[in-house]
């Protein structure tokens, strides 16, 4: 039987099965369910306790602002995290890993999903922003807000190929997924400017692709257009290529460490 | 003692028991599909019986024990167990009864085979002045002394299924329900479980497995219930199964190149009862039951014609030729 | 007292099988701890008690999510390790199994929401004077039970679906905003007040501040005792509901076959 190596096709067939998989265990109506409710209560907490301190450089329109945005955090880093992990539970990575299928393909394809349902969780945070948190829009550039979005969305997937490719050594990929995830609401200047932190963790911040959209994103809202922020747009891009590079790069040390170490079914 | 306070000597009695299962797929156009799982069966097992149910894979026997040990609820139909109704007494069979459902998952594996045990002994209201040691008892019953304090993770498959029953019986229940108590073991494994499951019907308990194998159901089981396709084809001895085809002969043919053309012409054959086959890419083995070999022999070998043929030999049917007699649906 | 030994069985289960892997509370520190340094630094320039009014709520927050997340947690795990079927076929009753596994849990939270307020006391300088320590304790461990109660009912809805983790993740933050851990009910919209009234934790939040604060903004008429009271009443109406949550999650669960499966 001939073999064919094409990675296009490996690519569609894992995001339908990732589709497919995902509904099989998670009814449509829970899905749509967390996907308008979880938003709503994660920006509202930090929106009350902004009104309830009031300090003039985090107001609640800053930090709803950066909360809609970091909404896409959950689905970009915690579900393409799972990934790798739900494949451990099920014991079909060894299966996956020992087809000839092009690695880069089956993962990323997978994640593509996972970046449609990243896309909608943004939209509807921003319309919760909107009409529900009161932000004004009347100034906004859409165009500069649809892009940052889009990019944010394909960088932050990026970051949550990188951290999933640890799920493949680790038992814990659950774990780095739920420290980044919060880690993120403290240092990409979702609800302060990095400027409140101390000195020695700001680094962190510009290595995470989210602090370049915040900042973006609420110069969009009131009024900056896409060249105006594109500076910020490219230097997000980068962090978020760098960052799946790095990630890619350690898929395959990650995969030679566990078949000479016999860990990957370990769970 | 069953709830009207007679000793029953009747332990499992199952009327009409029905149940199906309903699915749905797709995400906008829902398709509903119903499968039915067991299909109107009844039986009945005795006090002391080792009793077996004997099926091909989804032929219903894990959902009829499912039911029958209160974790299922039945569409229609009876499942009365010890006396009491598993569907609406639950609580009064599951203190009576013990479940050994096997197989890799169904043990914390993070804690000891001891830790598991005792975690069970509590939940089954084990005494707990005689707690500890009925867990050594039932430790040393199934070989796991030495390993108990171990973690689950790190037994072997042959370990799990000891623990398996050794968590099933923890609480000296007078009515085991077995699932397939051997499928994944090694054949010394294998044994070891059988012999516990003899020895318990010699410790007094009524024991109901579920099995596809033959061996082990000829070897065990008092009674058998035959099931394929949610009904039950047949109810005996093993004896008197074998007796069903006992007067069939069965034409072994070993030989290269059979392929399903051959197969199907031979089925097609009057005077063949059933036809079961063992096909690899190297050889083939075909069982042909058949009444009358003498007159058969010629046609059989007709029928496989243009094949490489090694031997032909003509035998007593087993139990599994029986088997797949009832199975493949000529009874 | 058979649903005491499950109860306790279970809770002394659930500590074993805790520490055997207890690296998955590393999730529940990082989430609350986290969001009390949000807090606190958008409080920073704000002194006085509302900082440890900030760091209450931490606490508070600790305890919720472990309370949740574990319960959640441990069902789910429940059915990755295939005990599922074995637990329900024990002559236990379900409830008092999980009620276990929850008071275990609940205990964490109380360790966790403990770590996150000596974190945050030791990185902001600020000494959590508290009024009346008995009161204090108190109150905390009360709020600790009635969260276990309310967890417990939730647990009902997590041992029918598959999707626990929905649940547990959507859960969290709306338990976070109801009861006003991080700021006073009183700036959500009045709509939802009874929503948050319902809510036992709301009360008994309330009556730690009293307790660490005296009156603080937004504090409850009813003060301290009767916080405890209302949320008193409020944990055992809880505790009935998951009564009845469970005898129906045993009926359906063996309706629909769902034990088996992942």
């Amino acid at each position: 039987m001939e073999y064919s190596n094409n990675p296009l096709r490996v690519f569609v067939s894992s995001a339908v099965l990732a589709r497919k998989a995902l509904f099989a265990w998670l009814r449509p109506s829970m899905w749509l369910m967390q996907l308008f409710t979880m938003s709503l209560f994660q920006i509202a907490f930090f929106a009350y306790v902004a009104m309830n301190v009031q300090n003039p450089q985090a107001g609640v329109t800053y930090v709803v602002i950066g909360n809609a945005l970091q909404s896409i955090s959950y689905v970009a880093i915690f579900a393409v995290c799972n990934i790798t992990g739900e494949e451990k539970q099920q014991g079909t990575l060894q299966g996956i890993l020992v087809s000839p299928g092009n690695r880069f393909s089956i993962f990323v394809g997978r994640a593509m999903f996972q970046i449609a349902n990243g896309l909608a969780t943004v939209t509807i945070a921003f319309v919760y922003a909107a009409f529900v948190f009161g932000v004004d829009f009347s100034h906004a550039d859409f165009l500069a807000l649809g892009t940052v979005i889009l990019v944010t969305t394909f960088a932050m997937t990026g970051f949550g190929l990188m951290l999933s490719s640890l799920g493949l050594y680790l038992r814990t990929s659950m774990i780095i997924a739920n420290i980044f995830l919060f880690i993120g609401l403290l240092v990409c200047g979702v609800n302060f400017p990095i400027s409140f932190l101390p000195s020695w963790l700001q680094p962190v911040s510009y290595a995470i692709p989210m602090t370049y959209a915040t900042d973006a994103a609420r110069m969009a809202v009131s009024g900056s257009g896409i060249f105006a922020i594109g500076g910020l747009l490219i230097a997000e891009s980068v962090v978020g290529v760098a960052v799946m590079l790095v990630g890619y790069g350690m898929f395959k040390y990650f995969e030679r460490v566990s078949r000479s170490k016999g860990t990957m079914d370990r769970y | 003692m069953n709830a009207l306070g007679r000793m029953a000597d009747t332990v499992i009695d199952v009327q009409d028991l029905f149940r199906v299962y309903r699915s749905s797929s797709g995400l906008l156009r829902k398709k509903k599909k119903e499968t039915v799982a067991v299909d109107h069966i009844s039986f009945s097992v005795e006090r002391g019986e080792l009793f077996g149910l004997l099926g091909p894979n989804g032929a219903g026997k894990t959902t009829t024990i499912k039911m029958l040990t209160t974790l299922l609820l039945p569409t229609s139909g009876r499942a009365t167990v010890l006396g009491f109704d598993s569907a609406k007494q639950p609580m009064e069979v599951r203190k009576r009864i013990g479940l050994v459902l096997g197989g890799e998952r169904g043990l914390y594996y993070r804690v000891s085979g001891r830790q598991n045990l005792r975690y069970f002994a509590d939940l089954y209201g084990v005494p707990v002045h005689i707690r500890d040691k009925r867990i050594k008892e039932v430790l040393e019953l199934v070989g796991l002394t030495d390993k108990a304090d171990e973690k689950v993770e790190d037994y072997s498959r042959g370990m799990k299924q000891k623990l398996h029953i050794a968590k099933g019986i923890v609480h000296d229940p007078e009515l085991i329900f077995m699932d397939e108590p051997t499928i994944g073991l090694d054949p010394q494994a294998a044994r070891d479980t059988r012999h516990m499951v003899m020895d318990m019907k010699k410790r007094g308990k009524t024991v109901l497995l579920t099995t596809h194998y033959m061996y082990e159901a000829d070897e065990l089981c008092d009674r058998l219930g035959v099931i394929a396709k949610g009904k039950i084809v047949a109810l005996d001895t093993p004896k008197g199964l074998k007796d069903l085809v006992r007067d069939s002969s069965v034409i072994e043919v070993e030989g290269f190149g059979i392929t399903d053309v051959e197969l199907a012409r031979l089925r097609a054959l009057q005077g063949v009862k059933a036809v079961s086959a063992s096909m690899s890419e190297e050889k083939q083995l075909l069982r042909v039951q058949v009444s009358d070999p003498g007159e058969m022999v010629a046609k059989v070998t007709d029928a496989v014609h243009g094949c490489t043929i090694i031997g032909v030999k003509v035998k007593e049917p087993t139990l599994e030729d029986a088997y797949l007699w009832l199975v493949e649906g000529n009874a | 007292m058979p649903r005491l030994r499950a109860v306790t069985t279970s809770f002394r289960h659930q500590a074993l099988v805790f520490f055997a892997d207890p690296q998955w509370l590393i999730p529940n520190i990082i989430a609350p701890f986290v969001l009390t340094m949000v807090a606190l630094l958008l409080y920073r320039d704000v002194t006085g008690p509302i900082v440890l009014y900030a760091i209450l709520g931490g606490g508070m927050m600790g305890m919720w999510g472990n309370t949740l997340y574990a319960s959640g947690f441990s069902i789910q795990s429940e059915r990755w390790w295939g005990t599922m079927e074995s637990v329900f076929a024990v002559p236990s009753s379900l409830i008092w199994i999980i009620a276990g596994r929850t008071l275990w849990n609940a205990l964490i939270g109380l360790l966790n929401g403990f770590v996150v307020l000596v974190f945050a006391t030791v990185m902001f300088h600020q000494p959590v004077q508290v009024q009346d320590m008995g009161l204090f304790v108190l109150a905390f461990s009360l709020t600790l039970l009635s969260l276990s109660c309310l967890g417990l009912v939730f647990s009902s809805a997590f041992v029918l679906t598959r999707s626990a983790s929905v649940l547990t993740n959507g859960l969290e933050f709306p338990i976070y905003v109801g009861t006003g851990t991080m700021f006073p009910i009183a700036l959500l919209p009045f709509w939802t007040h009874p929503l948050s009234l319902s809510l036992g934790p709301t009360w008994g939040i309330d009556a730690i501040r009293y307790a660490a604060l005296g009156s603080s903004q937004g504090s409850f008429a009813q003060g301290y005792w009767g916080d405890l009271a209302i949320m008193a009443v409020l944990s055992v109406v809880y505790l009935a509901a998951a009564v009845l949550l469970f005898v129906q999650v045993d009926k359906v669960a063996r309706r629909d076959a769902s034990l088996g499966r992942f």
